[in-house]
């Protein structure tokens, strides 16, 4: 009984790793319709753009809709200085000779990978015009330095996440960029699913001590406005039910989990925990 | 009663001086002469002496004998110390006070703590009369405080001789402002308390008086500032977010105008806004208060229809419009009132927190928790408080209590609990419940976070059709009201005191006994007045800092945000000509300075392209047999140059002097400079905005801002730098806190504040205190570098070198040798800093 990733753990191997007989699916709990939504948009190979907060279960969905397509799964987490090369590939130097070396949406593109860019809006925007040609009907990534084009490879799929309101205004997909994508709306999941989830995620959490936790999550997510630049997350509440779970007292690990991640700022830790106390009082 | 002849001739000569005083000495007598001939004789002689000396004093003293006598258990010396008083003129007052005291000081202090006390005040009569006088009249318990012997009175009266040396600070003036600040805050707040005092006094004789008296804004902040507890004042913004999470929406939230004298602290609303007291006895009660008035508003106490509902069941009119007076509510009950408000308020607050309990949880259990906590209860009133928690109890220690079970339920109004009380009241727990007449057991009677609830006239919400909570209770229960039905009380008594006199309302403001304080500070007064609002008239406040307490005094300075009147377009297009070759010099300078096309970083170990030349070098060093360094990449690098600049200029009175080489005034130099600044900054492209300041005194600094970074340069700005001209004093520290804060929201990288000085800060109320102002100034540069503001400082005032240093540190100050010099040199110096 092993996931995909644990049968890897503590080994180095290749990123295009397709999932394997006998590894367990990764766990999600659906929230709505996005499993039938990314289903047919993998049946007509649409590029995929999944939008929704930190925490929320991105990345665990797409874990977990590659593991049921059967497909494996490219992630590249985009940053300020990811270029063009650091996605397409570099000439690299090797004794005398120069090299080409694919990179990671290279590879996916020829294996027929669902290449997952991760907070696309981080990375330069000349990264983010090479996918242009990948996401409308030619499905073709050229390697302009090597004067080479690849039509990608019919399983090929692409998959960005896209966090609206954590970068400021100035940091923004271009439209052109958008309109080639399907979204999916990704958000905190309801309560029941939320509590489903601490349940399922971490083994030995009492129905109660979950329902609490959500219940300070909703709280917790009303202050937003008051300066958090992230709500508390889904991702949050796990961990505070996995200190739970551990041993720690339950004020302690939402301290730990939930309120000093996530702000600096005292008074708005103060009130933070003001919402835990009242739970745990 | 028979005297010895000694005894019996001093007698017969105080009956030939006056009748009266005969007839005041035979009364005291019988209690004087056990002690023996001799003190007999020396007690009749200083009668006498103090008759002769002064009629009103001589008689003071006989009539302060009986209880001095039985009290001290001896005659002399307290004898002899009541003749001292002849030395001075005009003492009779002082010895009436003394006279009035003396009992109480052996009584309270001990022998050898009454020979102290007496001496203390002798020391002050010898200083000033009226001081002395002001001493002795003061009761000793008071001076002494509840615990406090005779060092008490010793650490009261520290700070003040050296306040009458070197300010003139009579005692009569200190002491009772001096023992509320011990009272409230402690021994050892007299110290900084009477120290901060010495200063205000200097800056003017009626303003530091008024602070010595407690009567003045500023020493009241100080007391609220010092009030042990959980001050609630800072935290606003926590109050908001917590009212946000719990029940959401938007509360207001205000400060109210308590103060210490006024009681126990409460939070309270009039259905509109939240009035939260500046501190409160810790934070749990904060809390718990915080979130049981919430519930006020959001669990329908106001509702309109609920509210005539009970009106009507009162068989009282309800007003059509306006505020509700609670009074007559309550005036109906008499005498009574008191005692029906709080069986009234233990039902509707438990109506009100069972609201709170369905949005917060574990309120009820923290409530209960919280009381059990305060352990300590009004004698009084101990009762009240025991039945207000016993019902909170019966909501989860299974006892479910039939009187309250109503109240529980969701769509109950303040009608229920109107028909609960009548019932408590008028069944047989309620008659043996004890009556209230005191106003601080009053107070006491309420359970932690609650608070009378008619302490304010109440703003009726309108009900909303779609709510569904609405319940219409049966009107048959209006039957067995066996009331004293609508027989209005004679007596203007009401159990309301907290702020009336809103729309033009006079009520009955007189309330019971000792709150009468209380009613008649507050009427009239309404708490949009209070010092602490975000911004009013008064402009923002910001906090000062004090190098002498080595703290922030909160909400020090008010700065005025205001725009330049005058604006001289003649003027600036003088100076344009003037300045025309020099601003042309600049620009063509800015120009060349000005970035083109981002170059490519060639050479890198690391890039996004290969750099061509690079890779054929090491190409061909590498067959060449050598080993090279890898840098063959090339990278773009955007240079980000977004800075942002506030031009802040002096405007005091000094900036009108004549130049010393002649040429006009410094001020035509300024103008000029700030506007090549403004013309060069066009050029530049970089967001700016240019402000000037003048202060006078700590509530009235003026921050004129000519150009917004928002506004786009015009011909209207261009006069208005024309129009600038030199007012009032130099209150730096405000000024760059307030442009600090203007910075909020401008989006760039670097921020600068670039300071047009000619002189020191310095204001009309630092009391001649130099660092003051100076440290102030140094905290508020420090403030600005936190808040990642640069500021750098540009003077003409060549003994610069002397301060600057200190206040804005090696390196980021600039002293102009030649005032001349400024126009030109203003702009590069920005585009040096900018570099």
């Amino acid at each position: 009984m092993k996931t995909a990733a644990a049968r890897q753990r503590g080994v180095e191997h290749d990123i295009v790793q397709s999932p394997q007989v006998g590894d367990v699916s990764p766990y999600y709990e659906p929230q709505g319709n996005e499993v039938a939504i990314f289903e047919a948009a993998y049946k007509r190979r649409l590029p995929i753009m999944l939008k929704g907060p930190t925490g929320c279960g991105k990345t665990r969905f797409l874990e977990y809709m590659a593991f049921q397509l059967k497909r494996p799964l490219v992630t590249v987490s985009c940053h300020e200085d990811l270029t063009s090369s650091d996605l397409v590939g570099r000439f690299l130097l090797e004794g005398a000779d120069t090299v080409w070396q694919d990179g990671p949406l290279t590879r996916a593109v020829k294996a027929g990978a669902i290449c997952y860019l991760d907070e696309i809006v981080e990375a330069r925007t000349d990264s983010t015009v090479v996918i242009h040609s990948l996401t409308d009907h030619r499905r073709k990534l050229s390697i302009e330095k090597k004067g080479q084009e690849i039509d990608a490879h019919e399983d090929f799929m692409l998959v960005i996440s896209y966090n609206p309101g954590y970068q400021t205004v100035l940091k923004d997909l271009k439209p052109s960029t958008k309109q080639r994508f399907i979204a999916i709306n990704f958000d905190f999941p309801s309560e029941e699913v939320e509590r489903k989830v601490l349940v399922s995620e971490v083994p030995g959490t009492k129905p109660e001590v979950a329902q609490q936790l959500v219940a300070i999550g909703r709280k917790a997510r009303l202050l937003k406005d008051h300066g958090l630049e992230e709500s508390t997350s889904t991702r949050a509440l796990v961990y505070a039910a996995s200190m739970i779970a551990a041993g720690l007292d339950p004020v302690s690990a939402c301290q730990v989990a939930m309120v000093n991640p996530i702000t600096d700022d005292a008074e708005l830790a103060d009130a933070l925990m003001e919402i835990v106390n009242a739970h745990f009082a | 009663m028979k005297h010895t002849p000694a005894i019996d001739q001093a007698l017969a000569e105080l009956q030939e001086l006056s009748a009266a005083v005969h007839r005041e000495v035979s009364a005291v007598l019988p209690d004087i002469v056990p002690h023996g001939e001799a003190d007999t004789l020396d007690w009749l002689a200083a009668c006498r002496a103090l008759f002769s000396f002064e009629r009103d004093a001589g008689l003071a003293f006989i009539r302060g004998s009986r209880e001095a006598e039985q009290v001290s258990e001896e005659v002399r010396p307290w004898t002899g110390q009541a003749l001292a008083f002849m030395q001075w003129r005009a003492s009779w007052r002082a010895l009436e006070g003394f006279m009035a005291n003396v009992a109480r000081a052996y009584g309270t202090l001990g022998h050898a703590g009454e020979k102290r006390w007496a001496e203390i005040g002798f020391s002050w009569c010898s200083r000033q009369i009226e001081s002395g006088a002001a001493y002795f009249s003061t009761p000793v318990i008071d001076l002494a405080g509840r615990q406090g012997g005779i060092t008490a009175i010793e650490q009261l009266l520290s700070p003040t001789e050296e306040l009458y040396d070197s300010r003139k600070l009579m005692l009569g003036s200190y002491l009772g402002g001096a023992i509320r600040v011990r009272n409230l805050l402690g021994a050892q707040a007299i110290l900084p308390w009477a120290s901060r005092g010495a200063d205000i006094l200097q800056t003017g004789r009626t303003r530091g008086e008024a602070y010595f008296r407690l009567e003045s804004e500023e020493s009241l902040s100080m007391l609220l500032e010092h009030l042990p507890g959980y001050r609630l004042t800072d935290r606003n913004r926590l109050l908001g977010m917590l009212l946000d999470v719990w029940f959401g929406g938007e509360f207001d939230l205000r400060e109210s105008t308590w103060s210490p004298e006024k009681g126990r602290p409460f939070i309270e609303t009039d259905g509109r806004t939240i009035y939260f007291p500046a501190v409160m006895a810790d934070r749990e009660e904060a809390i718990l208060a915080l979130l049981h008035t919430a519930g006020h508003m959001r669990g329908r106490t106001f509702d309109r229809v609920a509210m005539e509902e009970m009106f009507a069941e009162a068989k009282l009119d309800f007003p059509k419009s306006g505020a509700v007076s609670w009074a007559p509510l309550f005036l109906r009950y008499g005498d009574d009132a008191l005692r029906f408000q709080l069986i009234f308020d233990i039902c509707e607050d438990l109506r009100v927190d069972a609201v709170v309990q369905r949005s917060v949880p574990n309120y009820l259990r923290r409530l209960a928790r919280a009381a059990h906590a305060l352990g300590v209860r009004h004698a009084e009133t101990a009762p009240y408080f025991d039945l207000a928690l016993a019902s909170i109890e019966s909501a989860f220690n299974g006892k479910a209590d039939p009187r309250f079970a109503r109240l529980f339920e969701a769509g109950s109004t303040i009608a229920d609990a109107w028909r609960a009380a009548v019932k408590i009241y008028e069944g047989n727990e309620g008659k043996a419940l004890p009556p209230v007449t005191d106003l601080e057991a009053f107070h006491m009677a309420y359970l932690p976070g609650r608070s009378p609830n008619a302490m304010r006239l109440a703003h009726p919400q309108e009900t909303d059709d779609d709510s569904s909570q609405q319940q219409q209770p049966g009107a048959e229960e209006q039957g067995q009201q066996g009331d004293e039905g609508g027989e209005e009380t004679e007596a203007p008594k009401n159990a309301e005191s907290g702020e009336q006199g809103e729309d033009g309302e006079k009520q009955e403001v007189p309330s019971y006994g000792d709150s009468s304080g209380q009613a008649a500070r507050s009427s009239g007064q309404s708490d949009q007045e209070g010092p602490n609002h975000g911004s009013s008239d008064k402009g923002i406040p910001y906090p000062e800092w004090d190098y002498r307490e080595s703290r922030y005094k909160r909400n020090w300075s008010w700065v005025q945000e205001k725009r330049l009147a005058e604006s001289n377009m003649t003027e600036t297009n003088r100076l344009m000509k003037q300045y025309a070759l020099a601003l042309k010099r600049l620009k063509k300078a800015i120009q060349s300075q000005k970035p083109t096309r981002a170059a490519p970083l060639t050479q890198q170990l690391d890039g996004d392209d290969m750099d061509l030349n690079a890779v054929v070098a090491y190409v061909a060093e590498k067959r060449a047999g050598r080993s090279p360094r890898p840098a063959i990449y090339k990278r773009r690098e955007i240079r980000q140059r977004e800075v942002a600049v506030t031009l802040l200029a002096d405007m005091s009175t000094s900036i009108m002097q004549h130049l010393p080489e002649g040429g006009g005034r410094l001020v035509d130099r300024i103008r000029a400079g700030v506007l090549l600044f403004a013309e060069s900054m066009e050029e530049v492209g970089d967001a700016y905005s240019i402000a000037g300041f003048c202060s006078k005194y700590r509530d009235n600094v003026s921050y004129y801002t000519l150009k917004g970074f928002d506004e786009t340069m015009s011909d209207d700005i261009r006069a208005q730098i024309g129009g600038m001209s030199g007012r009032l004093a130099t209150r730096m520290g405000a000024a760059i806190r307030h442009a600090t804060a203007s910075f909020d929201g401008i989006e760039s990288r670097r921020r600068l504040l670039l300071l047009l000085s000619d002189g020191r800060p310095e204001d009309y109320d630092d009391g001649g205190d130099r660092r003051y102002l100076h440290e102030d100034t140094r905290m508020a540069v420090k403030e600005a570098v936190a808040k990642g503001v640069h500021p750098f400082c540009v003077t003409v005032d060549t003994m610069a070198n002397q301060y600057l240093p200190q206040i804005f540190g090696p390196g980021h100050y600039l002293v102009l040798d030649h005032i001349n010099s400024l126009p030109n040199k203003l702009p590069e110096i920005y585009l040096r800093l900018r570099r």
